[in-house]
């Protein structure tokens, strides 16, 4: 429960470590950016094969590559968890979730049967270790947290994604009976869009919110049960897929709780007690405003339904609410960690915050940040605006990949060539 | 309860003060930032005193545990007076942008340390302690002074 040595850095991997997933994930990040320049404008009419693609890497390369780094940091700290030998253990799932990706994609696009076992394989039973070794930690803590409690059901929903997952790709390779794709498709997406990357914001929020900015706290009835109340709903929604049942009145509940929750995030955040009001307020604000209104185009679609372009909308503003959410967190605890890492390790000269990454350049990643959401917001009407929008999330993932390597390199100089205090 | 309400009372008066102090900063207003931080500075020195010499020793006494979560937070509290120190320093020297990192440092610090405390310690402490040395700890605890 309670950790001995302070922020609990004992049971934390490494900080080069935690740094390693968040390069890999803006790493996949820029290959993201390459492959819609690479496929062009056709991004609209493009087949099957290609969507999936696109939509794994952002998924898995970046999105979960942040989650898990972020998780390996934060469970120490916020949960109280213990996981024994970390640096392995870290390292070993980074290994997986990298290799197992390649091999999906290239499974994807070559759809040879073997490949789809193997990927199934390493991707599948490697993102699985990471969430079965996280999950058996927080089952055993005594005091949960809101957020623990939270991050324990977005484990457990990001399991379900998983195994659904390791479904679709054994029946895609026709090793087991494919009866159930449409509904284990529809299912792995619920679970790995909402009971994953939404429900681990959400539940992350309720303890990081009112610690960064200083904030009144959520009320207890939305931070004890709303998390759980998301998943049952999550669980109750595959119960109806697999039995045919319309989803309606369920997808209507869901789009609800989160457009309330956004607006409390709103509003911690307006009547937060800090008066600084840098680049990650911002991001904060914007993707709680972009869960609004990907919620209400939900809302909109499954009562009186949308047309194409709408659709499109409500995926890139999800992608925006969650990369803002990540970047809002990146700029926070890089600094912070590789500050608070070396001052602990004795170093008299550890860099300060605003000298690893200066809250200017959070900033300018905003600006490019909005600039991008604005440009696929156009392309979504106006195809001629594709590639100006593929480019700018290249520059997007370059520049937190540049301040990253930029920290670490800091974080390594300031270990080799500074004065260390002996304690 | 009481100790969890008391405790956490002078949590959120220390954010205030710290909040007064950042606003100060930024507007350019070093004088009263100084007056702001110093106390600040004092609140949140006092509360660790009260902490150090006599809720957490009750605590240990009860659980005959030395090695726990107490130990755990006086290491914390030693990194917070550290950067007490630095900030000190850069309110005198009118520098902005060392004293908003320093800050900011701080605020991460001091809100991981008080929602442990609050989540956990203090919550065992209402749990446990028999009522009589919960109101014996609060009484010596109000009086303790920098």
């Amino acid at each position: 429960m309670f950790n001995q040595g302070g922020l609990s850095l004992e049971q934390a991997p490494p900080f080069l470590v935690v740094l390693r997933f968040f390069i890999t994930a803006t790493t996949f990040g820029l290959l993201l950016g390459i492959s819609l320049l690479a496929y062009g404008s056709e991004l609209f009419y493009i087949d099957y094969t290609t969507q999936i693609t696109l939509i794994h890497i952002l998924a898995i390369g970046v999105m979960a590559s942040f989650m898990f780094g972020a998780l390996f940091q934060m469970l120490p700290v916020i949960a109280g968890v213990v996981i024994q030998t970390p640096t392995k253990k870290a390292m070993l799932i980074l290994a997986l979730l990298t290799t197992g990706l390649i091999t999906q994609l290239l499974t994807f696009n070559s759809n040879i049967s073997l490949l789809y076992a193997v990927s199934a394989f390493l991707l599948g039973g490697g993102l699985l270790h990471a969430t079965t070794i996280m999950i058996r930690r927080l089952v055993k803590i005594a005091d949960h947290s809101t957020s623990s409690k939270g991050m324990l059901l977005a484990l457990i929903g990001f399991s379900l994604a998983i195994l659904l997952g390791i479904y679709l790709l054994l029946s895609l390779g026709g090793y087991v009976d494919a009866t159930f794709l449409i509904q284990a498709k529809e299912a792995h997406y619920s679970f790995a869009l909402f009971g994953w990357v939404a429900l681990l914001i959400v539940s992350i929020s309720f303890q990081v919110v009112e610690m960064f900015y200083v904030t009144p706290k959520y009320p207890t009835l939305l931070s004890n049960y709303l998390p759980l109340t998301l998943f049952s709903l999550l669980v109750l929604k595959t119960v109806l897929i697999f039995s045919s049942i319309n989803t309606q009145m369920v997808d209507g509940l869901l789009a609800i709780l989160f457009i309330i929750y956004a607006g409390f995030t709103l509003h911690r955040l307006y009547k937060r007690k800090r008066p600084t009001s840098d680049a990650t307020v911002w991001f904060w604000r914007l993707g709680m405003g972009l869960l609004i209104i990907t919620m209400l185009l939900f809302l909109a679609d499954t009562t009186v339904g949308t047309d194409a372009s709408l659709k499109f909308v409500s995926y890139f503003t999800f992608i925006g609410f969650a990369l803002s959410i990540v970047f809002a967190m990146m700029y926070k605890i890089v600094p912070f960690l590789t500050w608070f890492h070396l001052s602990n390790q004795g170093y008299i000269e550890a860099p300060m915050m605003h000298e690893v990454i200066h809250p200017k350049k959070a900033k300018n990643h905003f600006a490019i940040h909005v600039t991008t959401l604005l440009l696929w917001g156009l392309t979504a009407f106006f195809s001629q605006f594709y590639i100006l929008a593929s480019l700018m999330v290249i520059i997007s993932f370059g520049w937190l990949l540049y301040h990253l390597i930029y920290a670490m390199k800091k974080y390594n100089h300031t270990q080799k060539h500074t004065k260390k205090m002996e304690w | 309860m009481i100790i969890s309400e008391y405790m956490r009372n002078e949590h959120r008066e220390c954010d205030e003060l710290f909040a007064d102090t950042e606003k100060s900063v930024i507007d350019g207003d070093f004088t009263k930032a100084e007056e702001q931080f110093l106390l600040f500075a004092d609140k949140t020195l006092t509360h660790f005193k009260k902490e150090e010499e006599s809720l957490f020793p009750t605590f240990e006494e009860l659980t005959g545990n030395t090695e726990g979560p107490t130990r755990v937070m006086r290491f914390e509290h030693e990194q917070v007076r550290g950067l007490l120190g630095k900030m000190a320093e850069s309110v005198e020297n009118k520098e902005t942008d060392a004293y908003l990192s320093l800050a900011e440092s701080m605020m991460i610090l001091l809100q991981q340390h008080n929602m442990k405390e609050e989540q956990m310690l203090y919550a065992m402490c209402d749990r446990m302690m028999p009522q009589e040395i919960k109101e014996k700890t609060l009484s010596t605890m109000k009086v303790i002074e920098l």
